[in-house]
């Protein structure tokens, strides 16, 4: 376990680095505005917080654990003597957004999700983009994340990435910009849904002031948005595909299936004969039609893909190149929200749809460019390098906190292979009001919005927004130490929350 | 129609609840066994371990100890903690297919079994803690009962319990009337009705002529007792004549089976019974309970793919 620890070391001190170079720009903070007043669609909180002793929030904490643990919302935790479940640290004071940041949040994710499929469709089938020039062929082409085997696929509507969830954080001067595109098997809409429910019982009174937008339809607009990928069946069988009981993520599968009325079905209890999919049910065999499928691409099919799998189903990818099953995602989205295609994001936006991007991008250097490489080179002790293909703080430099040495052997890895390497700035994640040990806190946020696409997309008004719960940390990933919160997206006012 | 993974797992729940139950009562009726004379005490002991099983001198010796390991053991496979953890593990399965009313109930047992606290409410007071513990598993059943459809998978759940508790009272009855078994004193007898948890209702039909005879009659043939082998032989016959109506003529193997058998105790005469030995008896019922088990699997989860592939 050698490596685990020291891949737990290097991401604490990736995050602390990354703290201290956040620390040197005021964050902007969700609740209070820079001259200490509380901002206008805080305030019924801020009255709220004011009435309630700290005892009572605490206690109210405390029983919203209970609740967790009772209804088993709970994720995996493997460790090297036993495996445990533990419930995702939450937070009780939810983060609230107006409606007009709202807007711009939705019509900027809705014309992201719109470009990024325009782009798979294209990628996956003519490859315009890449013939005129606008993303570098060999990155798309060469992204291990592509897959040959989707070219020439006919996907229903050209919706690739049926759901997505992307993570959106807030710079220092309030602006709202995507850090990053999550277009495979996206996780924690659950989690949404069950930090709202607790928020409901925690500020009953609170909620209905504030005017609050509903996010409890997600999972009705998740079932239609799968069930419009197979039109052509009149009454199409959706099941949802999980790993197995063992995955971090199991909870989110049972739910989703239990409130979409969904079977959730292993690998095994799938068997592919002659293209067609069926499940083994108690009365024999039953045809599926649509597999919303929380098992990663390299996993689906040890006949096509990795051939260790046992968590899928052999058969099943070509059963769906010949268009008898759907699979939601489709296989190969990966390509499209790559670290290196990230940067050519506003470029996609502009060739498809001929728009501005709502919400901009980080910016972000790619080595590959010559002219950005001399930039990069030349601003090392400002930026934040990372290898394309690397994950967990392996690959990475942050300019500001590195040593004279450090900086110059990762300017020579750059230098030896430059399309492996990116740079940005150092970044800046808000700040909202957390109860930490009983007090109110601030802790750095993002938002992690859901936009589901099938014949239309539709960006559910919520959001989860992720906690890093140690001060100044900016790591809000549950597995190192990261909480969550309820997000409340308010109605405009006047307007019946919907 | 559903999962042929889910009617397993619903199955199994049934089985490790009523498993789980009949143990913790088990352990119960031992423990207060303790306060009576010794030669009583160690008969009820032994009684209990062997029907659960194994009842060594040393485990006989020290019922405390015993009780302990039968509640709480993990590393033994038939604790009530071991049990019902794996039915939490089912329930974990199905979970989309239980109402969140029944999965809190078992959450709820097992994180009271499973918890750090879980050894020191034992050791403060045993009864109390494995009185609680059988009363959540009611509530667990009742949950099911008031929340979930009357469907297919609660159909499943009820066969499962219902075939554990046929198997773990015939193995009782097994153990305290079988072959070479010496005659009970009235203590010992009393505390077979309580593992049942048939006193009261005995009582009622039989009066305070607690004997031997009898009590095999009651456990065994009773129409109305709901842990008689003859109720829970109606209630699997039942559930699975209802289970068997959408499924093809191949399937109906377990449902004869079970037909066959609540024919056989319905129509049994004691005096026979007596006659032939009640051990021979009694085998051919745990026999039968075994075939029904093996022919739900091969009916309903692991059939052969090529029987019910579409032509």
């Amino acid at each position: 376990m050698e490596c685990g620890v020291a891949t737990a070391q290097r991401a604490k001190e990736i995050d602390r680095a990354m703290a201290q170079a956040a620390a040197a720009k005021p964050p902007y903070d969700e609740m209070y505005a820079p001259d200490g007043s509380v901002r206008p669609h805080f305030a019924v909180m801020a009255r709220r917080l004011a009435e309630l002793g700290p005892g009572e929030l605490d206690e109210r904490q405390r029983t919203l654990e209970r609740f967790f643990l009772l209804q088993g919302i709970t994720f995996t935790v493997y460790g090297a003597e036993s495996t445990t479940e533990r419930i995702i640290p939450t937070d009780l004071l939810p983060r609230i957004i107006p409606a007009d940041e709202w807007a711009q949040i939705e019509a900027g994710l809705t014309q992201r999700l719109q470009a990024l499929n325009l782009f798979l469709a294209d990628i996956y089938g003519e490859r315009m983009i890449l013939k005129d020039g606008v993303v570098p062929r060999e990155l798309v082409l060469g992204a291990p994340s592509y897959r040959r085997e989707m070219q020439g696929l006919y996907v229903p509507h050209q919706a690739y990435a049926n759901v997505c969830g992307s993570d959106l954080i807030r710079q220092e001067d309030g602006a709202y910009a995507v850090l990053e595109d999550n277009l495979r098997v996206p996780s924690g809409v659950s989690y949404m849904l069950a930090n709202r429910e607790a928020s409901k019982r925690t500020f009953p009174g609170t909620f209905r002031l504030a005017g609050v937008r509903q996010i409890d339809r997600y999972p009705d607009l998740l079932l239609s948005t799968l069930r419009s990928m197979a039109e052509w069946r009149p009454n199409p069988q959706v099941v949802v595909l999980t790993p197995g009981v063992y995955n971090s993520a199991y909870y989110e599968h049972a739910y989703l299936a239990r409130l979409m009325g969904a079977p959730l079905v292993e690998g095994r209890d799938l068997v592919v004969h002659d293209n067609m999919v069926y499940m083994r049910t108690t009365t024999g065999l039953r045809r599926i039609d649509v597999i919303y499928r929380r098992v990663d691409d390299d996993f689906i099919d040890p006949l096509t893909f990795r051939r260790d799998s046992s968590l899928g189903v052999p058969g099943l990818f070509n059963a769906y190149r010949a268009g008898t099953v759907v699979m939601c995602n489709a296989p190969g989205t990966g390509v499209a929200d790559d670290k290196a295609v990230y940067a050519y994001v506003p470029e996609i936006i502009r060739y498809y749809l001929g728009e501005e991007p709502i919400l901009p991008n980080i910016e972000t250097f790619l080595c590959r460019e010559p002219s950005e490489l001399s930039h990069v080179l030349a601003n090392l002790d400002k930026l934040v390098v990372k290898a394309v293909g690397a994950s967990g703080g392996y690959g990475m430099l942050i300019g500001p906190h590195a040593t004279a040495a450090q900086r110059e052997e990762f300017a020579q890895a750059i230098k030896a292979d430059p399309e492996n390497y990116i740079a940005q700035p150092t970044i800046q994640l808000s700040t909202a009001p957390c109860l930490i040990d009983g007090e109110v806190d601030t802790r750095h946020v993002d938002l992690r919005p859901f936009i589901l696409s099938g014949e239309k997309i539709t960006v559910t008004p919520g959001a989860l927004t992720r906690v890093a719960l140690r001060k100044g940390s900016l790591v809000v990933n549950s597995s190192q130490g990261g909480g969550s919160k309820d997000t409340w997206v308010l109605a405009e006012p006047g307007v019946s929350p919907s | 129609m559903m999962l042929a993974r889910f009617a397993d797992s619903l199955y199994w729940i049934g089985r490790y609840v009523e498993r789980a139950e009949h143990v913790a009562r088990l352990a119960d009726i031992m423990l207060t066994a303790t306060l009576d004379r010794a030669e009583t005490a160690a008969q009820v002991a032994r009684i209990a371990l062997s029907a659960v099983g194994e009842a060594t001198p040393e485990k006989i010796a020290s019922p405390f100890e015993s009780a302990r390991a039968l509640a709480l053991d993990r590393l033994e496979g038939n604790s009530v903690v071991s049990s019902l953890a794996l039915a939490r593990e089912n329930a974990r399965q199905v979970r989309d297919q239980i109402t969140s009313e029944t999965w809190e109930r078992l959450n709820l047992v097992h994180l009271r079994l499973a918890g750090d606290g879980a050894s020191k409410s034992f050791n403060d007071g045993s009864s109390a803690f494995l009185h609680d513990i059988i009363a959540d598993l009611h509530l667990f059943k009742g949950a099911a009962d008031a929340t979930m459809s009357h469907g297919e998978g609660w159909r499943f759940l009820l066969l499962g319990a219902h075939l554990e508790r046929a198997q773990l009272i015939g193995r009782l009855l097994e153990v305290c009337f079988g072959r070479g078994g010496e005659p009970l004193d009235h203590p010992t007898l009393t505390a077979v009705l309580r593992m049942s948890c048939a006193l009261e209702p005995y009582l009622r039909v039989y009066t305070a002529d607690v004997r031997a005879q009898p009590i095999l009659e009651f456990l065994l043939l009773n129409a109305e007792f709901p842990r008689s082998i003859r109720f829970c032989t109606d209630e699997i016959e039942a559930h699975l004549s209802t289970l068997s109506r959408h499924a093809e003529a191949v399937h109906a193997g377990p449902g004869r089976l079970a037909g066959r058998l609540k024919a056989r105790l319905q129509y049994a005469d004691m005096a026979e019974i007596e006659r032939d030995g009640s051990h021979v008896f009694l085998e051919g019922v745990l026999a039968e309970c075994g075939d029904i088990h093996r022919g739900v699997y091969d009916a309903f989860v692991a059939y052969p793919l090529e029987m019910r592939l579409p032509a």
